[in-house]
């Protein structure tokens, strides 16, 4: 087995981010390495430059990783982190949070690599629920 | 056992239909996905008229399976008797 993709998550919220961490290592599986960046560095509501950046050295496991955010300034410094930081194997993707989550978490742990996990994360906006 | 009628229509492509012991959420779906992650085949599921890749969890948990109903899984490739073998198990023993 290759080693997986890690995933960052990263939100306004430590406790939405942490929940979600729980529910993706449910669904697929704990062997993905998933951190979340979530919070304020005094653990307010709100994002930070140093948590985004520690986060993608932590998922870091050689294979890439791959960087969601949930919305809004998440987006802002997730993509500020990565132009000051630009690196070819770590990648922010615009996918649903919660449903992007799972569907990379699922895929990396499939063993796929960084383009294919990125994709399935992208595919989810077009699932439907219902 | 669940799994039934392996027609195996040619060399490479076999199908089976199974009976599913409990609704398709999202704990199953995610093993199922990562089963069909492992194969080269091409692998589709049947469900009510819907048809999906199975390596994407979000299109199995948005099929919307439930216990008692019938998933038929069809596989064409190399390894597309192990990978309907691996799938059905996975299905039958969903909980």
């Amino acid at each position: 087995m290759s080693t997986p993709v890690g995933i960052v998550l990263v939100s306004h919220s430590a406790q939405l981010a942490a929940g979600l961490r729980l529910l993706v290592e449910q669904i697929g599986s704990a062997a993905v390495p998933v951190v979340t960046a979530a919070g304020t560095d005094d653990g307010g509501i709100g994002t930070s430059y140093g948590l985004v950046l520690n986060a993608i050295k932590d998922a870091d496991r050689g294979a890439g990783v791959l960087v969601l955010p949930d919305l809004g300034s998440s987006v802002l410094t997730a993509r500020t982190v990565l132009d000051d930081h630009p690196r070819p194997d770590a990648v922010i993707v615009d996918a649903p949070f919660v449903e992007g989550a799972v569907a990379a978490v699922v895929a990396a742990a499939s063993g796929a690599d960084l383009h294919t996990v990125v994709k399935s994360a992208e595919e989810a906006r077009h699932v439907r629920k219902l | 056992m669940s799994a039934s009628s392996d027609t195996s229509p040619a060399a490479t492509g076999h199908e089976a239909a199974v009976v599913l012991p409990a609704n398709l959420h999202a704990r199953p779906a995610g093993q199922l996905a990562r089963a069909a992650g492992q194969f080269s085949s091409t692998i589709e599921l049947d469900y009510n008229g819907k048809t999906i890749n199975p390596t994407g969890v979000l299109g199995v948990m948005g099929l919307g399976a439930t216990a008692g109903s019938t998933v038929t899984v069809r596989a064409t490739g190399p390894d597309a008797h192990d990978a309907v073998a691996a799938l059905t198990d996975v299905l039958a023993s969903a909980e």
